[in-house]
């Protein structure tokens, strides 16, 4: 039995008031919906007489009464796991990421990324759909760029790109054995690399031009990755709020000769 | 984090302006609790009447008990951190649409809706996910690349239309379809969750916050907050909040599934920081 109710049962209460909690007791998920007049209507009783019987459980009034209920209806659930707390949990992480953000390094990105310069984006795995989201949502925006998902493809593209080209890596777990290979390649012909990881260890990072590094958990089922990559996901959704941003002041200014003009004449 | 007393029935009851003041509500819960109903009228450019019936539909007196309610919740789990708002103008403002978005969307996932999506998934039965292709195909993927990842089998991703609608009306067992849908409006998305409402199938959807055609069709529905975006008729539309409940979903399964995080080499579930 829920706790208010066993205090009540305790109290001594007017045959009235006894009424009131065989009522409440026989619907309380109803009653955390009502109101006090619907009540009184049901009960065929005066306001009075439920705020005081409120009153007698210590309580300020109906409201208080309702509040009360609500919560103890919500933690007398029987559940193994609590999907609130696991999300308090990941709402605090994702607030995390956004408080450790480097805005004038994603800035810095976000105009790599319009420069006009040829442009790769590589991911692979997980990884491989925070690397498409941005592809695409790029090209929405009309910034072309050249998706690569397979490793093999990167390492020989590495060596035959453009010395202006701009590469940007997503690897949740920055490892090394796989990618330090096209990373110093890429660094000795002089390509700008920008690495997206939630691995703050990872011996890609004093090999590329810019890292940026989130929160994300390095999760495991059974041995496979599910590293939930929200961070990640995170900085691309703002690199593309940037972007887009960016071409927004681009075509602002490109008409602002225009009105000069037309001003002039 | 405020929880306020929604579940999928209340929020579907909810008319567009209603649903604005639920989101204003979500995002300045401090602010409000200073507020008169006028002046809260006055910010979200609603009527007084609209606030009290937006009250009243979800389940309060008036809008000094909703105020009550909110000043309690607030009062058990502390005020919300304030997210950055940043030294640049515009930058602070568009990572603060963000992050409400992402707040917002997270007090709308109930736990009766994780549970009735755990019976799917624990059912065994084959799961079928309909990518429309672009950025959605992206959030679809996700959720059928961290189904398999976390041991589930029997889950089919399928790009075309006619192989799906095929699919669904040739189904004789028990299977379930999910459904992602930014918009809600997509014909396409429509059309494949009505062929499976007539062929029983039941579906799992996420869709956007305001009432939409394929959060009608859906058996659970988890919703999010978003802001439409285009560039000449392509669209940009933030999946984020879809990621988020995706991940919401596959993470409280595996907490579901084994409540105490297993160690050791036969591995269950297992995080390293």
């Amino acid at each position: 039995m829920l706790p208010l109710f066993e205090k009540a049962r305790r109290l001594r209460l007017t045959e009235t008031e006894k009424t009131i909690l065989a009522y409440f007791e026989a619907h309380p998920a109803a009653v955390v919906h009502m109101n006090l007049s619907d009540l009184c209507a049901q009960l065929y009783t005066s306001n009075a007489t439920i705020v005081r019987f409120c009153q007698k459980l210590e309580l300020s009034g109906f409201n208080d009464f309702k509040y009360q209920l609500r919560s103890e209806l919500r933690d007398s659930r029987a559940a193994a796991f609590y999907a609130d707390e696991y999300i308090s949990h990941s709402i605090a992480r994702f607030q995390d990421t956004i408080a450790a953000l480097d805005i004038p390094l994603l800035e810095e990105i976000a105009r790599l990324l319009t420069s006009g310069r040829p442009l790769y984006i590589y991911g692979t795995n997980l990884s491989a759909l925070p690397a498409r989201y941005l592809q695409i949502a790029l090209n929405s925006l009309d910034y072309p760029s050249i998706l690569i998902e397979w490793g093999d493809l990167l390492n020989g593209l590495v060596r035959n790109m453009d010395s202006r080209a701009v590469l940007l890596v997503i690897t949740a777990r920055g490892r090394g054995e796989r990618y330090l290979e096209p990373f110093r390649s890429a660094k000795a012909r002089g390509l700008t690399t920008v690495l997206l990881t939630s691995e703050r260890r990872s011996p890609l990072i004093p090999c590329s031009t810019i890292t940026v590094c989130t929160n994300d958990l390095q999760e495991y089922y059974q041995r496979t990755d599910v590293n939930p990559r929200i961070g990640l996901f995170t900085v691309i959704q703002i690199l593309i709020e940037l972007t887009a941003q960016r071409k927004r002041e681009a075509a602002e200014t490109a008409e602002m000769p225009e009105t000069t003009e037309a001003a002039d004449s | 984090m405020i929880t306020l007393n929604l579940n999928d029935q209340v929020i579907k009851s909810l008319s567009r302006p209603e649903l604005d003041i639920l989101k204003y509500a979500y995002e300045n819960t401090e602010a409000l609790l200073t507020m008169t109903i006028q002046e809260l009228a006055g910010a979200v450019s609603y009527s007084s009447a609209t606030i009290l019936r937006f009250c009243k539909k979800l389940g309060y007196s008036g809008f000094a008990e909703f105020k009550y309610a909110l000043r309690a919740e607030l009062r058990r789990t502390g005020p919300e951190i304030s997210v950055q708002s940043g030294h640049q103008f515009t930058t602070g403002m568009l990572i603060d649409t963000i992050s409400s978005n992402i707040q917002a969307t997270s007090k709308l996932i109930r736990e009766e809706q994780l549970n009735q999506t755990f019976r799917y998934l624990d059912s065994g039965c084959p799961i079928y996910l309909w990518s429309p292709g672009g950025l959605a195909s992206v959030a679809v993927e996700y959720f059928e690349k961290l189904l398999l990842s976390i041991g589930r089998q029997e889950v089919y991703f399928v790009e075309s239309v006619r192989m799906f609608e095929h699919i669904l009306r040739s189904r004789t067992g028990p299977c379930l379809l999910i459904l992602i849908s930014t918009s809600g409006k997509y014909p396409t998305t429509i059309r494949l969750g009505k062929i499976a409402q007539v062929n029983n199938i039941p579906i799992l959807s996420i869709t956007p916050y305001a009432n939409n055609e394929v959060a009608e069709l859906a058996d659970v529905n988890f919703r999010f907050f978003s802001n439409e975006r285009e560039n000449l008729g392509a669209e940009f539309t933030s999946r984020l909040p879809v990621f988020f409940v995706i991940n919401t979903i596959i993470q409280c399964y595996l907490r579901y599934k084994e409540p105490s995080p297993a160690d050791g080499e036969g591995g269950g579930y297992a995080a390293f920081i």
